[in-house]
């Protein structure tokens, strides 16, 4: 298929769109904030769950990390019913700071 | 039998908050009477953070997670993680993106990114499809909460839930009453939580942060059990957790009246803020939803009660109800969170209603059937489609296939597995095109429907792809056969490439 080269210059110029091929600037110092908390969300709340299993003594998942008490509850149920939604909160903040600050760094140099 | 006697003072109390939300919604108007998505002065994120959790908020936050809890005890978590955790997909993944892109409904945006009217089509059905198995959930929850206050066996109560609802749909849209959800979640969240501080009370437990008071009940409750009735895989596996909560995020992220809240914020720093104060706002609610059912069952335990399995899950979607009632509160403040489990569902049932009507009359009755209709005909077909909409679910509520909470699931695997995948991609990857995006969207629509249409004939379809948390595999391979076709089909236009790059993806 032919392409104009002129069309084709602008094109290779402007660059793309690529979640794992983020332009330099802008895009790629927040797609790489990006993974920083997407790998925080799913370590804490997926990696939890894998380590019950790992430390498991009975199918049932019982285990020091559910007999162990802390705030008055046991471990995992604090972990995963308290602790998970304040960890979510926290990483909407962080993102929100990073985005602000980065957007305000951005828009200057324009 | 759940039926009992009329409660008078919770009616009352029912119809008069009900009267007092269209008297507020007449108030909210603005002097013009003209009609705005979002009040016409600025809110501040903390206020948009409150209609966001307000819209949220609904049979399945206040009933359905109390009462998957009361069942299946840490398994429950995963609804709770899921259904918060989605937010912070949403947040940096795609909440201010959607925002740029400058659609106000997913299906204009699916028409906008892909070009294809078929993609719009298709995206508009499944959102209806999505709208439906929600508004069943919210009906059930209607259904049981008119049955403990009016005395009603259950099919009546659905079918004078439905009236009321419908009622109160016509009356607020013929008065032009607007939703001040900034004071529709502060109502919720009081009537739910003061009961439960009560409860705490009336238990013996730290009341004052009923949140953290359960956990000495969860321990008296391990000490009956011997550690067993808190152990995590007791009624499901760590596999089971896992797609289930997976499949929640992602359906968050996907679902299209969550979407639709970042449409209409007046500025992009202000939606961004917005979902962080939501997030805050909706995790009061799923603090507290657990500890309710866990009074519950101490309760029991305390007075040597050993209910059986079928009245246990006859119950569990109204253990919040009970464990108000069984702490022995008054039947007006037992009331009390009865409202808070019928004004949410009201109000998600009418946001489902009216965006499912939208759909149908926008997307697919105007775009494909009558592309002449005016907008009075447009109206007058929405009118009707709500209608029916409200029908057809009726029909599936009246035998309903599940828990809230579990019916609910149902509506995020269809949105995490079409939705998510589409929208995600459609902002992140400039190469995705309309074969692409239209392919994703049918393979998500099967992968979501043979677990539940198939399911008792393949047992092993239903270990791999769990009704409720079929986007864990589902969800990925819709992505990588979007990705494989867009990539076998010829590239979108060059302008919407550029107007990504240019619009959504800078500063």
């Amino acid at each position: 298929m032919t392409q104009d080269p002129s069309s084709q210059g602008q094109s290779s110029s402007q660059g793309r769109v690529n979640f794992f091929r983020p332009l330099p600037g802008f895009m790629r110092k927040k797609v790489h904030y990006i993974w920083i908390l997407l790998a925080s969300w799913a370590v804490f709340t997926f990696g939890f769950q894998f380590i019950l299993v790992l430390l498991q003594e009975g199918p049932a998942g019982c285990s020091q990390l559910t007999t162990t008490r802390f705030l008055g509850f046991p471990f995992h149920y604090w972990f995963s019913g308290q602790f998970l939604i304040l960890w979510f909160i926290l990483l909407c903040l962080l993102y929100n700071l990073f985005v602000d600050k980065l957007t305000n760094e951005y828009r200057k140099r324009k | 039998m759940l039926a009992e006697h009329l409660k008078l003072a919770p009616a009352l109390l029912l119809f008069a908050v009900l009267a007092l939300f269209i008297i507020v919604g007449l108030a909210s108007r603005t002097a013009k009477g003209e009609y705005y998505l979002v009040s016409g002065r600025s809110v501040g994120s903390v206020g948009i953070g409150a209609a966001i959790a307000s819209n949220w908020m609904s049979a399945a936050s206040i009933l359905g997670i109390a009462g998957i809890f009361y069942l299946q005890g840490y398994f429950a978590f995963a609804y709770v993680i899921g259904w918060t955790g989605g937010y912070v997909l949403l947040l940096i993944l795609m909440g201010g993106q959607i925002r740029r892109f400058g659609k106000y409904t997913a299906p204009e945006f699916v028409e906008a990114r892909y070009e294809s009217p078929i993609a719009r089509v298709l995206s508009a059905s499944i959102a209806i499809l999505i709208s439906l198995v929600y508004c069943v959930a919210q009906y059930k929850g209607v259904g049981l909460v008119f049955s403990w206050i009016f005395g009603l066996d259950y099919i009546p109560s659905l079918l004078f839930g439905t009236a009321v609802v419908i009622s109160y749909l016509v009356l607020s849209g013929t008065l032009g009453a607007l939703r001040n959800q900034r004071f529709h979640y502060t109502v919720l969240i009081l009537c739910f939580i003061l009961p439960l501080v009560l409860v705490a009370r009336k238990m013996g437990f730290f009341w004052l942060v009923p949140q953290v008071g359960y956990g000495e009940a969860l321990q008296e409750i391990a000490f009956h059990a011997d550690n067993a009735g808190t152990a995590p895989w007791l009624h499901g596996t760590p596999y089971q957790w896992i797609a289930l909560c997976f499949t929640l995020m992602v359906g968050t992220a996907g679902l299209p009246h969550v979407l639709s809240r970042f449409y209409t914020v007046p500025n992009i720093r202000d939606a961004r803020w917005s979902v962080m104060w939501g997030l805050v706002f909706i995790g009061l609610l799923y603090w507290s939803a657990p500890a309710y059912a866990t009074f519950a069952k101490l309760w029991e335990l305390r007075h040597g009660l050993v209910t059986d399995p079928a009245t246990a899950k006859a119950i569990a979607d109204i253990i919040v109800i009970k464990a108000a009632e069984w702490a022995g509160l008054p039947v007006w403040i037992t009331g009390i969170v009865a409202l808070a489990a019928i004004l949410a569902a009201f109000s998600t049932i009418t946001g489902l209603l009216i965006t499912g009507a939208g759909a149908f009359s926008y997307d697919i009755y105007y775009q494909l059937i009558n592309p002449r209709a005016t907008e009075r005909q447009r109206m007058i077909v929405a009118k009707i489609t709500t209608l029916v909409l409200a029908m057809l679910v009726l029909i599936v509520a009246a035998n309903p296939p599940g828990l809230i909470a579990e019916i609910t699931a149902v509506a995020f695997a269809l949105a995490g597995n079409t939705l998510f995948p589409i929208f995600l991609l459609g902002i992140w990857w400039d190469r995705t095109n309309k074969q692409g995006a239209i392919a994703g969207m049918l393979l998500g629509l099967v992968v979501t429907f043979i677990p539940l249409l198939l399911g008792p004939w393949l047992p092993w379809l239903t270990a791999i792809l769990p009704p409720t948390g079929s986007a864990l595999i589902g969800a990925p391979l819709v992505i990588l056969v979007t990705i494989g076709v867009s990539l076998l089909t010829p590239p979108p236009p060059d302008r919407i490439r550029r107007f990504l790059l240019e619009k959504v993806h800078t500063p």
